[in-house]
């Protein structure tokens, strides 16, 4: 812990915890998985910064999805999100949940992941590496310290077309929504 | 009278902070014995800090009170424990009530989590009491040895008995005792050969699965003061107490560290081999520490 941000600590609390306690629930989709691993065991040691994986989205508040995402996982992945406590933070790795990647034209897959779930910060590349989810790591404290991190307000905002894309991929949800959808909800149409 | 109020304030908080201190410690020596560098020492209370800013969604009103109802009965416990020469409550009771009360904490998790309505719960659970039944035998007879050799219950006495002849475990009718104890103590704090209540891989993390926010932040804190008990219990009992509360702190702290080396090197035990082993080993020692006792006073 650097000494000059004591000051910090006393001042936001609850901001400065959330950046050196991320709690990660890792999302392996198809690829992605092997990178894991190294980053949170002794080769590059993510528990430095506060990086573990926990076991439920109950307690976690970094979600980390690798891989392309195909509409059945989508689904899950949905879910995942929803479980997590507010203030959650998502990141997605690799090129497939940022424009499809080599499944750009892929009938099963979903091209872009932000139009389903609020994304955080990307990682580019097909794989990236390891050490690449530290740089987000990094990119992530500032988006915290800067307030740009909100994609769970941005979720709440925009619930209804959120909800209106999930159910164009996903047919009929069968859970209800998270947020109230009604006319209050400010929101416009997003493709 | 003040300093008696300020002792019944104050000590449940070092408990707290030593049990927190320790969580740390443990997260950083595992780490240095598996070749990484590990979090800073202050890593948990960063995290409790998180979990206390969190939002979290009730399950129902047991939820929350089989929680504060664990809590509730780890804070007794603690004041029932002479640290040092801080003992709040060290006139009544003494062992038998620390045995009675440990108990409610797994039952408040137990309560709490049947609330959760998640199936990882109920296994966690059922694999909770199923390894405190293990343990308890092995840890009664080794009380019944040491009541029965001091032929008293209150712990102060033990400690100041201990004074005058010197370490329960280093004497000759408590050595297998003390041993007995020593082996199911990293069963007692949930620890790795026996974390199979709270196994993150296999049923996500057991009890604590639906726990989140200020949930998860009170679980942690009943975490840390089991740390404190179970640890401090063995130090009154066997390492003989300590005049003042930094020398105990010390002794404390290397049976911790004793623990957690086991922690960090040994892997998961399967339930029935975890029951197989606590009913086995510690029992039979402690089975044999107790017949040993009993001649001795004969």
């Amino acid at each position: 812990m650097d000494r000059n941000q004591i000051a910090k600590w006393f001042k936001e609390p609850s901001k400065m915890a959330n950046k050196y306690s991320l709690h990660a629930i890792y999302f392996c989709t198809g690829c992605g998985i092997i990178e894991v691993p190294p980053v949170i065991t002794a080769r590059w040691d993510a528990e430095r910064f506060g990086v573990i994986p926990v076991a439920t989205p109950r307690q976690a508040n970094l979600f980390l999805i690798t891989g392309y995402v195909s509409v059945k996982t989508l689904k899950a992945i949905i879910r995942t999100y929803e479980q997590m406590y507010e203030p959650k933070y998502t990141v997605a790795f690799g090129s497939c949940p940022i424009n499809g990647g080599m499944y750009w034209d892929s009938y099963n897959t979903i091209k872009h992941l932000d139009k389903y779930i609020p994304i955080d910060g990307w990682i580019a590349g097909c794989m990236p590496r390891p050490e690449a989810i530290f740089v987000a790591v990094t990119h992530l404290w500032t988006l915290i310290d800067k307030g740009m991190a909100n994609g769970y307000e941005r979720y709440r905002k925009y619930y209804r077309a959120y909800r209106r894309n999930q159910e164009l991929a996903l047919g009929k949800l069968e859970w209800p929504p998270l947020y109230p959808i009604g006319e209050h909800t400010e929101g416009g149409e997003c493709d | 009278m003040v300093g008696r109020i300020l002792q019944f304030v104050l000590y449940p908080l070092v408990a707290l902070a030593i049990g927190v201190f320790f969580l740390g410690l443990a997260r950083k020596i595992t780490a240095r014995i598996q070749w990484r560098y590990g979090p800073p020492l202050v890593q948990p209370v960063i995290d409790m800090i998180r979990f206390f800013y969190q939002k979290s969604v009730s399950h129902g009103p047991v939820f929350a009170v089989g929680l504060i109802m664990s809590l509730a009965g780890s804070i007794v416990v603690v004041l029932f424990l002479p640290f040092g020469s801080i003992c709040p409550l060290s006139g009544s009771g003494g062992l038998l009530v620390v045995l009675y009360v440990m108990l409610l904490a797994p039952m408040g998790i137990a309560l709490s989590g049947g609330q959760g309505a998640n199936p990882n719960i109920s296994i966690g659970i059922s694999r909770k009491l199923i390894l405190a039944l293990g343990y308890e035998v092995p840890f009664l007879l080794v009380l019944l040895a040491v009541m029965t050799h001091y032929n008293t219950i209150s712990i102060v006495q033990v400690v100041e008995a201990q004074r005058d002849i010197g370490w329960s475990i280093a004497s000759l009718p408590l050595f297998l005792s003390g041993v007995s104890y020593l082996l199911i103590l990293p069963a007692m704090l949930g620890f790795r050969p026996f974390d199979v209540s709270t196994a993150p891989q296999e049923i996500s993390s057991g009890p604590l699965v639906e726990y989140g926010g200020k949930y998860l932040l009170m679980a942690t804190i009943e975490h840390a003061l089991l740390l404190f008990i179970d640890i401090a219990l063995f130090v009154n009992l066997f390492l003989g107490g300590a005049g003042n509360p930094i020398i105990f702190f010390v002794k404390m702290l290397i049976v911790f560290v004793l623990v957690l080396f086991i922690h960090a090197a040994f892997p998961r035990l399967r339930i029935e081999q975890a029951i197989r082993y606590l009913w086995k080993w510690p029992t039979a020692l402690a089975l044999a520490g107790l017949i040993i006792v009993t001649i001795g006073r004969s």
